[in-house]
């Protein structure tokens, strides 16, 4: 389970997080959104031990992600906010590397299949479309076969027919796994999610089931965020 | 970190910029050898060993300010720092990629030893203790240069921290300031200073307290980088 705790952060004097609180349970696909500069990314970054809160705790399975960073990072699989890459890596090249520090040779190959990357395994990332780009990093973060995966905004900037395709996936994905999910795109989360969470101006302003009705998720959204 | 250890040195091998500067530094390094070789007229590689602290201040320091500043700029730091290693495993496989292209850049100065034996009778063990000197001064020196890039995210300003640094503890024994400085702090200080270490091994002598320094020197700013990437701010 994942336990953010009255977690606050500051960045200087601006407060980024203000004493956001929730837990996740085994299994949840949470659609985390906000509108831009409201705290996703910063909370995405918390929960992986990128950054440390400035007040509060963050638990997964009860342990730290600051002090036994290496047991809980092996449990998450992390696609962060743009989704960095080493540009001038060959796709090949670059997931052996993260297989190689997860220790996972098994499910290189079905992972292969699964995010569609097979045609550009030798192809250099800086020449990869940003569909692919994103495909690649959604493999990075699948490797190691973590029970947790963290996709800060993944379907950011592609078109209409490849943000369906990653949806696709998230959503077998979110079968065994537990996803946080964060966005901007509301009806993704209506399409992928099973509860929602709203943080707006670094605090939680709505916390609950995913709205039965289509387009409930935008009307609650707008309500909420002035 | 065998791993990380590999990327970091394919980055090198497979990328112009790691050529380019392997380049510059043999010409700079064999022309100002040669260039007075004759009218020396001994076959003593001691003037490449005295010039090469000054050559390996600005290009050691160039080829590593990327090290985590472009990481930083282009965010693949995140990446990094999200993987299951820790921070010491990073700071370690990049400082022993840099050191053993460091390493390559000084096989590209092979060609004096060679030329001198051709030529003369130059000191075999003298020019082997010089260059075991050369390899733990440029692993204090890209220690160094590592923690910078890993405060900055700008690469121009890891260089210039680094650089300045570098000089200000390369000059800090030196005779110029006994004249500002009572003598007996001068010498005092000379014991911090790389170059007074360095200078042992020119003499062929393996002097321990040498080589505690530079293992001490290099450990200390490993530990600071590993400080600063666990601060997580």
């Amino acid at each position: 389970m994942i336990v953010l705790d009255k977690v606050s952060k500051f960045f200087g004097e601006k407060k980024a997080l203000d004493d956001v609180s929730f837990k996740v349970k085994e299994g949840e696909i949470i659609g985390f959104v906000g509108p831009n500069g409201a705290g996703k990314t910063t909370t995405m970054r918390v929960i992986v031990g990128y950054l440390k809160p400035t007040a509060g705790e963050v638990t997964i399975d009860e342990k730290n992600p600051i002090d036994d960073r290496i047991d809980v990072l092996k449990q998450i699989g992390y696609l962060a906010e743009n989704n960095p890459l080493y540009l001038e890596m060959k796709v090949s090249e670059y997931l052996n590397f993260i297989t190689s520090i997860k220790d996972d040779r098994e499910n290189l190959h079905s992972l292969k299949k699964q995010t569609g990357i097979e045609e550009i395994w030798q192809s250099k990332i800086e020449e990869l479309s940003r569909g692919y780009k994103q495909r690649v990093g959604l493999a990075a973060a699948l490797i190691g076969d973590p029970k947790i995966l963290i996709l800060d905004e993944p379907t950011s900037g592609l078109d209409p027919i490849e943000q369906e395709k990653i949806r696709n996936l998230i959503k077998t994905l979110g079968k065994k796994k537990t996803i946080i999910l964060s966005t901007h795109i509301l009806p993704e989360v209506e399409d992928v999610a099973t509860r929602v969470i709203i943080i707006d101006k670094g605090k939680i302003v709505y916390d609950g089931a995913k709205p039965k009705r289509r387009g409930e998720v935008e009307r609650l959204f707008k309500r909420l965020i002035k | 970190m065998v791993n990380l250890f590999k990327k970091e040195l394919s980055y090198y091998f497979n990328n112009p910029i790691g050529y380019i500067i392997a380049i510059l530094f043999a010409v700079f390094a064999n022309f100002l050898f040669i260039k007075d070789l004759f009218l020396r007229g001994d076959s003593s590689m001691r003037p490449f060993f005295d010039i090469l602290p000054w050559l390996f201040l600005i290009f050691i320091s160039a080829l590593t300010m990327r090290i985590f500043a472009e990481e930083r700029r282009v965010n693949t730091i995140e990446v990094l720092l999200t993987l299951p290693i820790s921070e010491t495993t990073i700071v370690v496989a990049k400082l022993f990629a840099l050191l053993i292209f460091s390493g390559f850049i000084l096989l590209l100065s092979l060609s004096i030893p060679l030329t001198l034996m051709a030529i003369g009778k130059p000191h075999l063990l003298e020019i082997i203790m010089a260059y075991g000197g050369v390899f733990l001064l440029s692993a204090s020196f890209i220690s160094v240069s590592i923690f910078f890039s890993s405060l900055a995210k700008n690469q121009i300003v890891a260089f210039l921290c680094s650089v300045l640094t570098i000089f200000l503890l390369m000059v800090v024994g030196g005779d110029f300031l006994a004249f500002f400085i009572p003598r007996f702090i001068q010498e005092n200080l000379n014991f911090f200073s790389p170059l007074y270490h360095y200078s042992n091994f020119l003499k062929g002598l393996v002097d321990l307290r040498s080589v505690v320094y530079f293992i001490s020197f290099t450990m200390l700013f490993v530990f600071l980088t590993v400080i600063n990437l666990e601060k997580r701010e």
